[in-house]
């Protein structure tokens, strides 16, 4: 039994809660399990915001939010430099051996966290996952995307399939229940897109690039030993 | 909307097919509300009850429930429910936290007024300072109030026991109201797998004159219809029929654990019950234990878990039994007074090998590694948790 | 439903407390007695532990001598005196809890209307000045604002009696009692206006000094309610212990405060007005 308990760390606006449900119904959909808490404070765009996942091929009982994470995914750069978390340091409660993907265009760690990470073993990945989105899909809301692609594409927990079927579900479907927020930001990308089967297909591109980057950049879930 | 069709209440609860399904707590309380051939139900907002109570108007407008409106506020829902359940309809509410306090002055009478009803609990932070996270503090209020008081651990339980409490509630021999708490977010904004009966088929439609007491309706003799008996007429009038009366309602109480038996396999869950040490939770923090003893497995640890389902009536005797052999008693809560601790102790001939803890509170979350390291104390292991804090 | 209920089975009656046969053979169920007649029959309010010439008492007796459908009302009181009097009446009575009764009648009515669409069911909530216009609040105006169709009527003493004379929202400005011990501070709160406001259909302010008019509003109020939506009679029932008014005066002293802020005051929509111009135009061509 491998558990990842998945703390994601966004602001207000980036998909933080909706990208938690979509790693949960991902896993669901493989037939595998995951729990998730959304942290509900005041709900405001460029805001803190933190989701939780936990996911595993075993049940999964614990419940609240994940206060020591295996897995730490920082969605926007201001969540280290600006402070803008609700967990600080970002990696505080991180265990051993665990994986960090940060969503930055330059290194935005000091000496100081790194020597922390280091010590714990961890999997640093750095990446302009808002430049994919704004690439492929044409807007920086898919940058969630993006980083869910980098999650299952490093930890292989479900396949391709079974994402496009909770985007889908989250897009397309009526069981999820958004704040009148998070409509009001869906009907804003709509009219961009025009469609939401389009709106769909390119988010799904940007998992699939996703995908392809993590195999290009060889990340794994082991840490590469140093020099490679 | 399906057409339902009404079966047998011990059918429906014990042996009707389930289909699983992965849904919020918050759905899964409306899921049993829709299967309950509920009549009525009144709605006050409140994070994080709302969107338990959102659902249900959703089940109104798609013809599920006959009636349903927002309140006023708590003290205005909690009496109306009163007052439709004398009129011998069945209904339906959820409050959290300082709603529950607003309203309990309302619903502490209840069950003196022999109202059946049942009430949704979805933990909250009762102020001050003013949170939203679910600390479940709330539930110490009730438990002095002669209400059923079941504490679901999972999105599983919500909707087991939500569905049972309507059958509870009215049976004659019970009659007073049942509430069913969980954690607010833990459990009603998270997502868990629920076998749930199918939904085409409802409990059958309460009988009002199925009681121990008349509803009030100008339909049944006799005509001077007095529940609530003019107690003030003399001193020595006040004390006995207030006394015999409260005497019945907490008999009434103790008569619900016939049916937690019967629907609910029982008060108590026992995991690993040759364990030196136990975990004793209820809600939420059950599920921390439950977890805290699959690690505790894992490394070789004989560790066991007594959940309480049912925190009124409370299973004392059911709790001695379960812990006669045990070497340590750990009583994780979300709160800080530790109202299950308490109890516990007060069960048990040997308080002495209770750890009152972990405790969180404020609706902060209980990490696991809280539990393991009182674990590693009781039985001497030492801890090899590496993290940063 | 009607008079069935109250009916005992066969060869029960013998057996039954005097009392309760009086009330069938004598009493008002399924009859119309004119209130005139009010001591000549089996009432439904008989026996009360409230003061002596207390007025409210009076009040209640008339109201519910006044009912168009006793044996298919409920009545609704909170704490004070007028529950005293409420609660010993042969008609089913809900004792809540403080300040609750717009709330429970709200519930009562639907929950009726749920189980009986066909048939009449008349509810009305009786409660004071403090039940209604101070703790009970926000529950007495937001019944109205729902339009929740039921009767509501404030026996306004002006003083919460029954806890020993307290200052109420309803004493007059400047009056010394408990609690203002300094003399009340500001008006009486305007209850009938706020009624209007909030979409009562049918609104009375009286001094109980004219039976005949009593009886005709509480059965207006009640038809009123009935079909189309809140009905409010707000009634000054002095406390003669209180406002220390002699046993033999609170006659003079409703005629005096007739005269003076409680003169007769009948408001209606247009609706209710037609529907009581339809129902007396039946009455006279009966006649």
């Amino acid at each position: 039994m491998k558990r990842y308990n998945i703390r994601i760390a966004g602001v207000g606006g980036q998909g933080v809660v909706t990208s938690a449900h979509i790693l949960g119904n991902a896993m669901s959909a493989a037939g595998k399990y995951a729990t998730l808490v959304p942290f509900f404070g005041s709900e405001k765009r460029m805001a803190p915001v933190e989701a939780y996942v936990r996911a595993s091929d075993a049940p999964i009982y614990e419940v609240g939010e994940v206060v020591y994470p295996n897995v730490i995914m920082i969605y926007h750069p201001q969540v280290i430099t600006h402070g803008k978390s609700y967990t600080m340091p970002f990696y505080s409660g991180l265990k051993e051996n665990g994986i960090v993907i940060i969503n930055t265009e330059v290194d935005i760690l000091t000496d100081e966290d790194k020597k922390v990470l280091e010590d714990l073993n961890t999997q640093v990945i750095m990446y302009n996952a808002t430049g994919l989105a704004l690439e492929i899909a044409g807007t920086e809301l898919a940058t969630n995307m993006a980083m869910i692609g980098f999650f299952f594409g490093i930890t292989k927990l479900v396949d391709f399939e079974h994402i496009e079927r909770a985007v889908k579900e989250r897009f397309l479907g009526n069981t999820f229940v958004a704040s009148g927020g998070t409509a009001s930001l869906d009907s804003a990308i709509e009219k961009k897109f025009k469609r939401k089967v389009e709106l769909l297909e390119k988010n799904m591109q940007v998992i699939r690039n996703a995908f392809k980057i993590v195999e290009e950049m060889g990340w794994t879930e082991e840490k590469q030993p140093a020099g490679t | 909307m399906p057409e339902q069709k009404v079966v047998d209440t011990d059918y429906l609860l014990l042996e009707a097919p389930r289909e699983r399904k992965f849904i919020t707590g918050a759905q899964a309380m409306a899921e049993a509300v829709k299967r309950a051939n509920v009549d009525m139900a009144i709605a006050y907002p409140i994070t994080p009850q709302s969107e338990v109570m959102h659902l249900v108007g959703d089940l109104y407008a798609q013809g599920y429930l006959k009636d349903y409106y927002r309140a006023e506020e708590e003290y205005g829902t909690m009496s109306a429910i009163a007052g439709a359940s004398r009129a011998g309809v069945r209904v339906f509410t959820a409050t959290s936290g300082p709603g529950l306090l607003r309203g309990i002055e309302a619903i502490a009478s209840w069950p003196g007024h022999r109202v059946p009803a049942v009430l949704g609990v979805l933990t909250r932070v009762v102020n001050a300072p003013l949170s939203i996270q679910p600390d479940n503090i709330e539930l110490a209020y009730l438990l002095h109030s002669g209400i059923v008081l079941l504490h679901a651990e999972n999105q599983q339980d919500v909707f087991d026991m939500t569905l049972a409490a309507f059958a509870i509630s009215e049976m004659v021999d019970v009659y007073i109201p049942v509430a069913v708490a969980t954690e607010g977010f833990f459990v009603t904004h998270a997502k868990g797998y629920v076998e749930m009966t199918p939904e085409d088929m409802k409990l059958p439609a309460r009988d009002p004159y199925k009681a121990p007491v008349p509803v009030t309706d100008c339909e049944v003799p006799p005509a001077r219809i007095q529940r609530d008996a003019p107690v003030q007429k003399s001193n020595f009038m006040s004390y006995l029929i207030h006394a015999v009366w409260q005497q019945e309602v907490w008999a009434s109480n103790m008569r619900a654990m016939k049916y937690i038996n019967k629907y609910l396999g029982g008060p108590i869950e026992v995991v690993n019950p040759e364990a030196d040490v136990f975990v004793v939770a209820s809600g939420c923090a059950a599920a921390q234990g439950r977890e805290a003893v699959r690690y505790a497995q894992q490394e070789g640890l004989n560790v066991g878990l007594v959940k309480i389902k049912s925190i009124r009536p409370f299973p004392a005797k059911e709790v001695k039994e379960a812990l006669k052999n045990a070497k340590a008693v750990i009583i994780p809560e979300h709160n800080i007074e530790g109202w299950l601790s308490k109890e516990v102790k007060a069960a048990i001939p040997n308080s002495g090998i209770v750890t009152d803890g972990p405790r969180v509170y404020g609706g902060m979350t209980l990490p696991v590694e809280l539990i393991m390291e009182e674990i590693y104390k009781a039985l001497g292991v030492k801890g090899k948790q590496r993290v940063v804090i | 439903m009607g008079l069935k209920y109250i009916q005992p089975a066969p060869g029960f009656k013998e057996y039954l407390p005097k009392d309760y046969v009086d009330l069938i053979d004598f009493g008002p169920f399924g009859k119309e007695i004119d209130v005139q007649y009010m001591g000549q029959y089996k009432e439904i309010l008989e026996e009360h532990p409230m003061c002596a010439g207390c007025w409210m008492a009076y009040f209640v007796r008339v109201f519910y001598a006044a009912l168009p459908n006793p044996e298919d009302t409920i009545v609704l009181g909170t704490a004070g005196c007028a529950r005293l009097a409420l609660s010993q009446a042969a008609v089913p009575f809900i004792y809540g809890n403080y300040g609750d009764t717009n709330a429970v009648a709200s519930g009562l009515t639907r929950a009726l209307n749920l189980r009986f669409p066909d048939k009449t069911k008349d509810v009305v909530a009786i409660a004071g000045d403090g039940g209604l216009m101070d703790i009970g609040f926000s529950m007495t105006l937001h019944s109205w604002f729902r339009r929740e169709k039921f009767t509501t009527i404030m026996v306004d003493n002006e003083v919460y009696g029954n806890t020993g004379g307290q200052e109420s929202g309803m004493s007059p400005k400047g009056v010394q009692l408990k609690m203002a011990p300094k003399g009340k501070k500001f008006d009486k709160i305007p209850a009938t206006e706020l009624a209007k406001l909030a979409g009562c259909v049918y609104v009375v302010k009286l001094a109980p000094t004219n039976v005949k008019r009593m009886a005709k509003v509480i059965k207006r109020a009640v038809l009123a309610a009935r079909h189309f939506g809140p009905t409010f009679i707000h009634a000054y029932t002095s406390c003669n212990i209180e406002y220390s008014i002699p046993t033999e005066e609170v006659l003079k002293d409703a005629r005096e405060r007739e005269k003076k802020d409680f003169g007769f005051e009948e408001y209606m929509t247009d609706e209710v007005k037609e529907f009581f111009e339809e129902i007396e135009k039946k009455k006279e061509v009966k006649k």
